[in-house]
């Protein structure tokens, strides 16, 4: 008790330090500019929406705004909830994550779309994709498992077990299956596992791992399929779209289709765009998907380079802000859950306008803040409530 | 490209420094202004002991609790290094986009602006019809037929219901009907051709339940309509879908879109850019799914121009009729007749047998018959034997090379050759066989042609062959082809033969493989003073040189007389174009044109023409020999004697004997065309009397047999080798 008594001591004027450090911030919920970086995130997603959906009745704008309401409340609700309580339900989120990404599988409640269960149906409510909302569960359990090590991940038991644990909601999801989704929640535990303090080794040999799986699985896909006469691993379109993404002119007519009548939409917009609610691409339906896998492709057919370039200037404003709350955050749990949102963000917009530039191979991964779908729009208002919520508990 | 490259790399170092100077002025200046953060950090530790907590999965030991913070007192200071990987993998990421977009919108913007207008506008052509082709009274030879083409779009062939509906309807197994939908020759968003000749029942059928048909739809398109059937086939030619090769030449100032028809072969070919209208254009704005947004432009086809014949229909249907009726009575296997007006050149008949009926060619001839039309055995139908076959000119040859004889002062009207059947003018160890073994005794230029004596002409070609000193080794051939042998006549159809008139320099071209035959010789002379050796022509080219013969003067023969527009307005009239003025002695044609008209007298072959005819008749025989087939027999004629108008040649493959085959033949056509004159021809088209009064075949044929039989003896002769190795006489050699 000596050595905590100097301690004390040697605070000149404990008070004023104190009252310096917790100074009562003047709106303590709203950090200003992570409001109007996500807001006019929020608008321009509307803005395009708008213009993608407009004239096309399979695409209901006014549920995309309901979307964004309803995210707006709840994220302003999760401002004031304490995060920090949250890191002790680590069984209680690998239960949820669970049952949320199988809950597609229920008899009754799941839809079963395009070869996927994804959604579900209850009463009246919309439908609902419960593996968007899984990523807030997803991020916030494999938070909770790194946020234990306290930034050393040293032990490769600990380690092997964290990862055991992050990749139950993986497997769950490609029950459905929804390749893109897992992929996001892969990207998640990799994010988690890296800023949680994972030893570097680990994370080097979990790449190479990961590289070499993937290697083995394309070239494993054909023998097997040959073996055994139907698709086992790859279906057949994703074989198709890998192509595609190796070779951007394979097939135009067919599988490349898509990508090509993407760039088209993109590469015509040229600087300037051809103005908002001009897409010619999307409008006459040349561009398959456009208002949720594709709505870049609208964004930068109409706004041009310029407006792309708005879109991304945003996005890097965010994540910027999203660092700055996840390097001061109070404790290591909302930093990882801070670095876990923003690098989810960041695998999205990198997959998503990657693929529709060829940089990338097509999956369905939507666009922040952009893409059509209120699910979706509602998930990410939750994790900017998540994120501010780990602003407003810090002190900093 | 390298542009956007170093454009891409810039952003990215700029990104990333971005993200690091932030970084660092983050913990600078929380560094600075914190001191008392980390003594206050120091308070919050007041009592905590480090404990060993649970994990939450079964472990307790191995768990850290942090137990220093760094120099700003954050959790996350000893991550630093965490945050600075993942904000250099964000500037990666945003700097990649960033140069990918650059690539794309500006420095290839212009391809995809390209593309992207490719995608929107489609022009559709609708085909414009044909204009038709008139004989030259004035009756259609060709015409248009609407037929109803029902059209489906291309997204009907995965729609089975319809796809089914359609091949019940129509009568078309349901494999068939979307395989034709699925073609896509004629371009991605065009309809396709379900049914090119559906019938008003079924068009109504689908206008009734076009909800039953959806996609579907019916257009009113024109086709090909031959009144005449067979009438004047070779002339007519026939058209066909246009192929890849044509697609790809296209004539300037002609339009051709895929999937068009154009003519193939003789009029509707060569006439083809005068026949042939404009498209209609509909240029629209189309989305994905092939629907018109709406029609930008459009314009209607306009009918192609009309094409008047100088093929007089009913002199025509004669000769057609007589072909016809020699090769189906067994007379000969092939014949070709071809009957010009010598006045102008213009082309009155020209009939082939075997012949063809366009109308087989009308929405894609089949492969069987194609390839039936293309065997030997079938004799060629297709084939324009009066402008395209390449025949010995025979004995027909004979009034040209006596005027040359005659022209070149190499005979005179007094000279006289003593025909004994055998002519050893180059030596008793070379004899020459006059056709008429038995000789025919004391001949002069007139009796040589009348009587075709081939000694009197073999005098002839030594003649020339003597004086080659002073006329050169060409001078026969050089007046020959004053008459257009040896060269096209440039008639107004393809596919036109130039035949040959063999040279000192061809001669040499021809055996340069074996220069021991390549010298010229006085054989050759002799060979070709009788249109044998390697003399060829085209019946054509037999008639135009008797025109010359007849008239002093060789027109090009033609096939049109005028075009006419829609409206019907002359726009194109042919005019007589002279293609030779042969350079002739009053005197000499005369004695050409005494022996061509003794031709019938002597022979008797007068006996051929009808009763009651009161012009006279001129005309020389011919009969060429073919290696490995029967004789060929020609005859060319024209009448009247004293004011010429009408000159016929004919040639009948394997018909041995003139006057059971080429004789008759070529006197009904010429007097056709002069009953024409006179208006006493039936001017009906319709080739329907395939036997006339004057060509039974049934008793023609005996004829010939008995013929030959006679003759069998003769044709031992003819045993090739007996004949002097090195003298040249071609083995096709004979004549009467």
């Amino acid at each position: 008790m000596a050595e905590t008594v100097n301690q004390i001591q040697t605070i000149q004027t404990p008070d004023e330090a104190v009252g310096a450090v917790n100074r009562t911030r003047r709106f303590k919920y709203f950090n200003f500019p992570f409001l109007i970086v996500a807001g006019l995130l929020a608008l321009y997603g509307l803005a395009v929406v708008y213009s993608a959906v407009h004239g096309n009745e399979d695409y209901s704008f006014s549920r995309q705004a309901g979307g964004v309401v309803v995210g707006a409340v709840l994220m302003l609700v999760l401002f004031r909830v304490d995060y920090r309580q949250l890191s002790h339900f680590l069984v209680f989120f690998i239960i949820i994550n669970v049952v949320l990404i199988l809950m597609p599988h229920v008899p009754g409640i799941g839809v079963n779309t395009m070869g996927a269960t994804s959604w579900v149906k209850i009463g009246p409510l919309p439908q609902l994709q419960p593996g968007e909302f899984a990523k807030v569960t997803v991020i916030l359990l494999d938070a909770a498992v790194v946020a234990r090590y306290g930034g050393r991940l040293d032990e490769p038991k600990e380690f092997l077990k964290s990862l055991g644990i992050m990749m139950i909601p993986f497997v769950c999801i490609m029950t459905q299956p929804d390749l893109g989704t897992g992929l996001v929640y892969i990207f998640i535990a990799g994010i988690a596992l890296l800023v949680g303090g994972a030893k570097p080794k680990f994370i080097l040999i979990l790449l190479g791992v990961a590289a070499v799986g993937i290697i083995g699985l394309f070239t494993l896909d054909p023998i097997l399929d040959n073996a055994m006469g139907h698709d086992v691993l790859l279906k057949e379109y994703q074989r198709a779209r890998l192509l595609v993404f190796l070779d951007n002119s394979y097939d135009p007519e067919g599988d490349g289709y898509n990508l090509q009548q993407a760039q088209i939409a993109i590469g015509s917009g040229g600087l300037f765009g051809k103005g908002y609610m001009n897409a010619t691409q999307s409008t006459l339906g040349y561009l398959p998907e456009a208002p949720t896998d594709f709505i870049f492709c609208v964004l930068a057919e109409e706004l041009g380079f310029v407006g792309a370039l708005g879109l991304l200037l945003l996005y890097t404003a965010l994540l910027l802000i999203c660092f700055h709350i996840a390097y001061n955050a109070a404790d290591l749990f909302g930093t990882v859950i801070v670095m876990c949102v923003a690098g989810m963000w960041l695998f999205q917009i990198l997959e998503n306008i990657g693929m529709t530039c060829g940089l990338m191979p097509i999956t369905g991964i939507p666009l922040p803040f952009v893409s059509f779908g209120s699910s979706f729009m509602v998930v990410n208002f939750i994790l900017l409530g998540v994120v501010g919520s780990v602003w407003a508990h810090s002190t900093r | 490209m390298l542009f956007a490259i170093i454009a891409g790399i810039i952003t990215l170092v700029v990104l990333a420094l971005v993200a690091l100077v932030v970084l660092r002025r983050r913990s600078e200046s929380a560094a600075s202004k914190l001191v008392s953060k980390q003594q206050v950090n120091a308070i919050d530790t007041v009592g905590v002991v480090a404990e060993e907590q649970s994990t939450g999965f079964g472990t307790k030991a191995a768990v850290q609790v942090p137990t220093e913070t760094g120099v700003t007192g954050t959790p996350a200071e000893p991550l630093r290094g965490r945050f600075v990987a993942v904000g250099v993998f964000a500037a990666a990421v945003f700097g990649s986009l960033t140069a990918k977009l650059w690539s794309m919108q500006v420095m290839q913007q212009a391809e995809f602006a390209r593309k992207a207008q490719q995608n929107l506008y489609t022009t559709v052509y609708k085909p414009a019809p044909r204009g038709q082709v008139y004989e030259f009274g004035g009756e259609a030879l060709v015409k248009n037929r609407s037929a109803y083409t029902v059209l489906a779009e291309a997204e009907v062939a995965n729609n089975r219901e319809v796809v089914t509906r359609l091949s019940a309807l129509l009568g078309i197994p349901s494999a068939v009907v979307r395989q034709r939908i699925l073609n896509a020759s004629s371009g991605a968003q065009n309809t396709r051709v379900v049914a090119s000749d559906a019938s008003l029942r079924n068009l109504a059928f689908i206008g009734e339940h076009a909800d039953a048909f959806p996609g579907v739809s019916c257009e009113n398109r024109t086709t090909r309509v031959y009144p005449y059937g067979t009438l004047a086939a070779h002339v007519l030619g026939y058209t066909g879908t246009v192929s890849e090769e044509e697609l790809k030449n296209v004539p300037e100032g002609r339009d051709i879109q895929s999937g068009d028809i154009v003519g193939k072969n003789g009029i509707e070919a060569s006439f083809d850019s005068t026949l042939s209208g404009d498209h209609g254009a509909r240029t629209m704005l189309i989305d994905a799914g092939g629907n018109v947004l709406e029609v930008l432009s459009e314009t209607a086809p306009t009918r192609g121009n009309d094409v008047y014949l100088t093929i007089k229909g009913a002199v025509q249907r004669v000769a057609d009729e007589t072909v016809a009726a020699y090769v189906m009575g067994g007379v000969c296997t092939a014949t070709s007749v071809v009957c010009l007006d010598v006045r102008d050149g213009s082309v009155v008949a020209m009939a082939n047998y075997p012949t063809y009926a366009p109308e087989s060619f009308i929405g894609g001839i089949s492969q069987d018959v194609w390839e039936e039309f293309n065997t030997e055995k079938s004799h060629y139908p297709l084939m324009n034997r009066a402008i395209a076959g390449a025949y010995p000119a025979a004995s027909t040859f004979k009034a040209f090379t006596a005027m040359a004889g005659l022209t070149h002062h190499i005979i005179d009207h007094k000279s006289k050759t003593d025909c004994k059947g055998i002519w050893t003018g180059f030596g008793e160890a070379f004899p020459q066989a006059c056709w008429e073994l038995n000789g025919h005794g004391e001949q002069d230029v007139v009796l040589g042609i009348a009587n075709s004596c081939d000694s009197f002409f073999y005098d002839v070609g030594k003649g020339f062959f003597d004086h080659a000193d002073e006329l050169g080794l060409t001078a026969m051939q050089d007046y020959i082809q004053e008459y257009g042998f040896g060269r096209q006549t440039g008639i107004d159809l393809y596919g036109e033969a130039s035949g040959r008139i063999p040279t000192p320099e061809w001669k040499a071209e021809y055996f340069k493989d074996a220069p021991e035959e390549s010298a010229w010789q006085g054989g050759d002379f002799t060979n070709m003073v009788i249109g044998q050796g390697y003399v060829l022509t085209t019946p054509l080219q037999i008639a135009c040189g008797y025109a010359g013969i007849a008239t002093g003067t060789v027109y090009k023969p033609h096939l049109l007389k005028e075009v006419r527009n829609s409206l019907g307005q002359v726009v194109v009239e042919h005019k007589p174009e002279v293609l030779y003025v042969p350079e002739m002695d009053e005197e000499h044609i005369k004695l050409v044109r005494k022996g061509l008209r003794e031709v019938m007298t002597i022979n008797d072959y007068d006996r051929f023409v009808s009763e009651g005819v009161k012009y006279q008749v001129a005309g020389k025989t011919g009969t060429a020999e073919v290696f490995g087939k029967q004789d060929y027999s020609l005859f060319a004629c024209y009448a009247p004697y004293d004011d010429p108008k009408y000159v016929v040649a004919c040639v009948c493959e394997e018909g041995p004997t003139t006057y059971t085959s080429s004789i008759p033949m070529s006197l009904a056509v010429l007097e056709a065309a002069m009953a024409y004159d006179d208006g006493t021809l039936e001017k009906t088209f319709e080739p329907t009397h395939w036997t006339t009064q004057r060509a039974d075949p049934e008793k023609l044929k005996k004829e010939q047999e008995e013929q030959y039989s006679e003759e069998s003896e003769y044709y031992d002769y003819y045993d090739y080798s007996s004949y002097g190795e090195d003298f040249s006489y071609a083995p096709e050699g004979r004549t009467d």
